[in-house]
């Protein structure tokens, strides 16, 4: 239809030059169609030919649709100047529209009033007489139809022979066109125009000429698919479910409710399909040969061992078997040199039996993984493995939920036990080389210590002043000394080597009268000794000691008495009274333990066999009991009845020394491997108490005697430690042992530290003597 | 207030109020409240007090106590650690200040010494002597180990010497001894006895001779005398010995008894080395023989105003009181520790006691029957016994103690604070000074004071002597360089 349109507006816009300026770049496109229009024409010469040529090959049934196609054929019918102002009219139009937001409508108001002519009627009277309505493309007018052959159904070839082709609804012949000559034909055969389908149009007798657009809907129409060309088969989806919300939703209805329900149709489909499954009735796809298979395997028979088994909770006492440690360098494939055997050590470990190897295996190196062999071992020590976990006793152990500290016993603090000694106040230095025993005299003013040197000295407690001092011996060590605990002598008894020497160490504090009481005292058992009276207990043996003066060297300093044994002598203990004392050498076999009897110059040996070897002996503080103690045992004899009254075990491997508590019931025990224990004599043979505070071995231990609860331990780790004892009256009660000070100060010399320790008669000071050549006072 | 002295124009002021125990310097009533800087310290303090407008003396130093305790900073830092404001009101009580010791000198000896007297116009023997004494007789008189007495000038030149063992002298360490005049003195010591010397001096030359007689020799101690203090007015002597035995003496030969012939060195020799002295010299006893202590007497002294009372203590923690002329026993107070000295200081109508320990401290004992409790104070700061007390000449609240831990302390009874728990109850005070050795200076502290222990301290107003284990009398003097 555009063409057609474009065409008549050529026609008129010739005449109306005005706007020709205008229109003109805007009809170039409309003048490129024109060559449709002479297409058009020349296919109007066309038609007879076509006819001609169809005549035979073609149906009416094509003709047909050609009719329907037909739509666009013009009218001529309509007037010239009616056509020309229309047309005039749509070229306004056209421009108008280029005018965008302008309504074209009110000008068409204007135009429609010279729409219609003014006639004279009948009577003379007007008459408006309308234009006819062009039917266009926007006219709703659809009987206005080109011109249309009448003859129906009737093929045209029965017009071959008649100049006229059919008759038109007013029944005028329809003129044949002039056909072409025969050579035009033939160009047109050869050349085929477009659009040509070489049908004659059954209205015109013009060969039918289709143009694209029909040619188009054609193709469609014949491909099947939808004939409108604007119909697009693959349109882009429309998501409707997607991420991005949508500003308004669809449909503002609520779900409905069956929704939501599963539905039951369906449930009841599915469960058809279960059950047919079930029953077997569906089976799932099989190759015939892998269904034939299973049958015949069906007919085997299988028994499952674990049919039965039940799952078992773990065992609460399982022990989960212990990981062996990772494998070190030396498992290694390619160990470093550091690792590898020399050949001694190689040839030792093929020596060694394998029960006895430290190491199953020799490390080995290997340039590369895949060099190293099978380990060979492999069964053997797995099952090995195996039977170390099979007959390995593994016990869980419980842990106790228990506060360490609610354990430790409810003990004093050591502020409450005041007073006891804390800090070293004097220092006694003199000797050279160690100091092996201390002494604090009974009237607690004088200190008696000796030493290495062979020296004995006594000092001045307070001041540390040396005021006496006697050289026993040369070459042989102090090993012990002890004043004669009375206060009315001043006698000072020590043991050097094989002898005890007794002296009065006269210094000028020292009054004639007590000085000449201990002269006496000491001289008085010159007579029992002349009278012969040791003589007859030793009758054809060699007496147990031999009673004799020192000389007059020693005995202007004081020395009086020199006691002669057969060995080393290393402990002295006085009886409290100050006749008896005991002595005792570890190294003398029998004759180890010695008593002496001050008043009659005698010495008694009161073991003749002794079941271990003696470490020291002492006297009950009140009763007449005499305690012994060897390496492992401390015995307890009664001296009246001369028996075995008790056998006390510390458990210590060695015992060092002991001592008695002043109220006679309690027993210390030091040991030579650190342990120091308290004994309840009455309680058991076994310790009450063990205590293990020091790091070396501890030499002696000691109880004060002037009424105070402390006693004190010496140790080779250069410490003493103070001890807070308190024994009470009441039977039932336990004793109080609370560890209440450690004092340091004595250095450590040759892994010897504190060699002896003794407590002043009535104040809580202690004595030490130490292996650093010093003796101090502590308070 | 009109008349207050210039104040620093910046900083702030504090308020305080001067107040005083002391009569002789009071302040008038209208002047003691003062606005002073906050950054005073004592001595700007002090000199405000000795200004023209205030109390107009020439040059007292004070100290000042605040709360009980000296003031040691300036008072803005009391402020600040106490945790007051500048606002408040201080009071603070001015007192007159113990000047420090500045070490002057040290006289050499060949052996420890053990006791340190001095001669001197202000000593008491001075004031015994009377007329006799002359000024600028100043000596010091020393006891050593060795046995021997000396007798220095004030220059350190020893003018005597005591004769050794075998000429009449002492046969053991001399423990203690004192002047009883400008020509008598005593001593005793490790020999039991007590002995007592004339002393003469003559000058040849510009040198001064001395010469050291002995008069008496008293026997009646059976063991060591610790300690000896003398009454110049009435020539007697007091000791106490390790026997625990209180000795009372008289000085002259007329008035003493025979003595106990056992006690007497000739009376066993038989088989004993004998010391044979070539003087033999008056052998007296004692006047009294009071064996009073279970263990070892330590000290005694007499009352300071009542002569025929004396004080005693002992190892055995008590202080007792003795009547002498009954030579009964008063009163006996225990204490805790075992007491090691003793000296009186004289305080109103009886003296105040301070007893050295060997638990390190003093104790400070109110000996009268009516004291309700028995330790009025503790004085803490030594790190060893305490052996050796002396009360300050010039008044009645300050001492100085010697200890085995090789110093000796002054300290001022006016400043005292509460005790805290560890120490017990009462009432405790610390050093003022601390005379260190001067022969340990710069030397590493021993254990144990071994080495540099004090044994004997004398304080007379030509400074503080003290003789102990390293050979020497130490002089410390307090120099008025202070204000």
């Amino acid at each position: 239809m555009a063409p057609k349109i474009a065409e008549k507006k050529r026609k008129v816009e010739a005449p109306d030059p005005e706007s020709d300026d205008e229109l003109a770049g805007r009809l170039d496109g409309v003048l490129s169609q024109s060559e449709d229009d002479s297409d058009y024409i020349f296919s109007d010469d066309d038609q007879d030919q076509d006819d001609q040529s169809e005549s035979g090959s073609e149906g009416t049934d094509g003709d047909d649709d050609e009719e329907i196609l037909s739509d666009d054929i013009p009218s001529d019918v309509d007037g010239e100047e009616a056509m020309g102002k229309l047309l005039i009219h749509d070229a306004e139009e056209e421009l108008e529209i280029d005018e965008p937001g302008v309504d074209p409508k009110p000008k068409n108001v204007v135009e429609e009033e010279t729409n219609y002519r003014v006639e004279k009627d009948a009577n003379g009277g007007e008459r408006y007489v309308y234009n006819e309505i062009e039917p266009g493309y926007d006219s709703d007018d659809s009987d206005a139809q080109g011109p249309e052959n009448t003859i129906g159904d009737i093929p045209l070839t029965f017009y071959d022979s008649y100049p006229h082709i059919g008759y038109d609804i007013n029944g005028k012949k329809i003129m044949r066109p002039a056909a072409g000559d025969a050579l035009q034909n033939l160009l047109d055969s050869i050349e085929v125009p477009k659009g040509w389908t070489g049908l004659t149009d059954i209205n015109t007798g013009n060969p039918l000429n289709l143009t694209e657009e029909e040619l188009e809907l054609v193709r469609r129409v014949q491909m099947g698919m939808v004939p409108d060309e604007l119909h697009d088969p693959y349109p882009d989806t429309v998501e409707y479910f997607t991420s991005v919300e949508e500003k308004m939703p669809l449909s503002a209805a609520p779900e409905p409710k069956r929704r939501f329900l599963p539905s039951k149709i369906e449930a009841k489909q599915v469960m058809k399909l279960v059950r047919a499954i079930r029953e077997g009735r569906i089976l799932p796809y099989k190759p015939p040969e892998e269904r034939e298979r299973e049958e015949e395997e069906k007919d085997e028979v299988h028994f499952d061992l674990w049919q039965n088994e039940e799952a078992q909770d773990a065992n609460p006492m399982h022990i989960p078997a212990p990981k062996l440690p990772p494998p070190g360098y030396d498992m290694s494939y390619n160990p470093p040199e550091e690792y590898l055997p020399t050949k001694e050590e190689r040839e030792a470990w093929e020596a060694l039996d394998p029960d006895e190897r430290e190491k199953e295996y020799l490390p080995q190196k290997y340039g590369a993984l895949r060099k190293v062999p099978a380990w060979g071992e492999l069964v053997k020590e797995r099952f090995e493995r195996c039977m170390d976990l099979y007959l390995a006793p593994r016990i869980r152990k419980n842990r106790l939920n228990i506060d360490p500290n609610s354990l430790l016993p409810k003990l004093p603090s050591p502020s409450e036990l005041k007073p006891f000694p804390t800090v070293c106040q004097t220092v006694f230095r003199g000797h050279e080389g160690r100091v092996r025993s201390i002494a604090v005299d009974p009237s607690g003013t004088a200190v008696a210590t000796g030493g290495d040197d062979g020296t004995i000295r006594v000092w001045e407690l307070l001041t540390g002043r040396q005021v006496w001092s006697v050289k026993l011996s040369s070459d042989e060590p102090v090993n012990a000394v002890r004043w004669r605990p009375n206060k009315d002598s001043f006698i000072l008894a020590a043991a050097t080597g094989e002898d005890i020497f007794l002296m009065v160490p006269s210094h000028a504090s020292v009054t004639p009268t007590l000085d000449q009481a201990s002269r006496d005292t000491l001289a008085a058992g010159f007579g029992y000794a002349t009278n012969g009276q040791q003589q007859p207990t030793a009758v054809g043996k060699e007496p147990a000691a031999k009673w004799a003066r020192p000389g007059t060297k020693l005995e202007d300093e004081g020395v009086l008495i020199r006691i002669t044994v057969r060995s080393t002598v290393k402990v002295i203990n006085w009886h409290r009274r100050g006749d008896h004392f005991a002595t005792v050498s570890p190294s003398g076999q029998r004759s180890s333990v010695a008593i002496h009897t001050l008043s009659k110059h005698l010495t008694q040996i009161p073991f003749r066999k002794l079941s271990g070897l003696a470490q020291t002996a002492a006297f009950h503080p009140s009763r007449p009991l005499f305690f012994v103690a060897t390496q492992r045992t401390i015995r307890c004899y009664d001296l009246q009845k001369l028996e075995l009254m008790k056998v006390v075990q510390p458990g210590a491997k060695w015992i060092s020394s002991f001592d008695i508590h002043p109220a006679g019931d309690n027993l210390i025990v030091g040991s030579y491997d650190k342990r120091l224990l308290w004994h309840d004599l009455d309680l058991s043979n076994r310790p009450y108490k063990t205590m293990r505070f020091h790091s070396e071995a501890i030499r002696t231990v000691k109880f004060h005697r002037g009424g105070l609860p402390l006693f004190a331990d010496a140790s080779d780790d250069g410490t003493l430690q103070i001890f807070h004892g308190r024994v009470p009256n009441d039977q039932l009660e336990n004793p109080t042992i609370v560890p209440v000070k450690m004092l340091k100060g004595h250095k450590v010399v040759a892994k010897l530290g504190v060699l002896d320790i003794d407590w002043h008669p009535r104040e809580p000071w202690c004595v030490s003597a130490g292996a650093d050549g010093t003796a101090r006072l502590w308070m | 207030m009109e008349q207050q002295p210039p104040v620093a124009e910046h900083g702030a002021q504090v308020k305080v109020t001067f107040t005083t125990t002391e009569v002789d310097i009071q302040l008038p009533e209208g002047k003691r409240q003062l606005l002073v800087p906050a950054d005073i310290r004592r001595y700007g303090l002090s000199r405000i007090l000795n200004s023209e407008s205030m109390l107009d003396t020439d040059s007292i130093p004070f100290d000042f106590l605040v709360n009980g305790s000296f003031l040691h900073t300036s008072l803005e830092d009391y402020l600040k650690s106490n945790g007051l404001s500048l606002e408040s009101n201080i009071t603070l009580q001015y007192v007159r200040s113990l000047i420090p010791p500045v070490y002057e000198a040290s006289f050499e000896h060949d052996d420890w010494v053990s006791a340190v007297d001095v001669l001197s116009a202000s000593s008491p023997a001075g004031l015994w002597s009377g007329d006799a004494f002359q000024s600028c007789q100043d000596r010091i008189l020393s006891a050593s180990y060795d046995g021997l007495l000396r007798i220095w000038n004030a220059s350190g030149h020893v003018i005597a010497t005591s004769p050794s063992g075998s000429h009449g002298g002492h046969t053991a360490s001399i423990k203690a001894a004192k002047f009883l005049s400008s020509t008598q003195l005593a001593s005793a010591g490790m020999d039991r006895t007590v002995r007592v010397w004339k002393y003469s001096e003559h000058s040849g030359g510009d040198q001064v001779f001395g010469e050291l007689k002995p008069t008496v020799e008293l026997y009646g101690h059976a063991g060591s005398i610790d300690s000896l203090e003398v009454d110049g007015a009435s020539k007697r002597i007091l000791t106490a010995s390790a026997d625990g035995a209180v000795g009372f003496w008289s000085a002259s030969k007329a008035s003493a008894p025979e003595p106990d012939a056992s006690l007497l060195p000739g009376a066993h020799t038989s088989k004993r080395r004998k010391v044979s002295s070539s003087v033999t010299t008056a052998q007296r006893g004692p006047l009294s023989m009071m064996n009073i202590h279970t263990a070892p007497a330590t000290a005694g002294v007499f009352d300071p105003r009542d002569r025929t009372v004396a004080y005693s203590v002992s190892q055995d923690h008590t202080v007792r009181t003795i009547d002498l002329t009954t030579s009964i026993v008063v009163s006996t107070l225990t204490t805790s520790h075992p007491l090691l000295s003793l000296c009186a200081i004289p305080r109103g109508s009886a003296p105040l006691l301070a007893a050295g320990t060997s638990a390190r401290h003093i104790t400070l004992v109110d000996p009268r029957a009516s004291a309700t409790t028995t330790s009025v104070m503790t004085l803490r700061g030594h790190t060893n016994k305490v052996v050796s007390l002396a009360a300050s000449p010039d008044n009645e609240y300050s001492l100085v103690s010697g200890a085995h831990d090789g110093t000796c302390r002054v300290w001022d009874l006016r400043s005292v604070r509460p005790a805290t728990k560890d120490e017990g109850l009462g009432s405790v005070s610390e050093p003022v000074y601390v005379i260190d050795r001067e022969s340990r200076q710069g030397k590493k502290k021993t254990a144990a004071g071994e080495g540099c222990k004090v044994f004997g301290v004398a304080w007379d107003k030509l400074g503080i002597f003290s003789g102990g284990e390293d050979k020497k009398i130490q002089i410390n003097r307090g120099k008025d360089v202070t204000l």
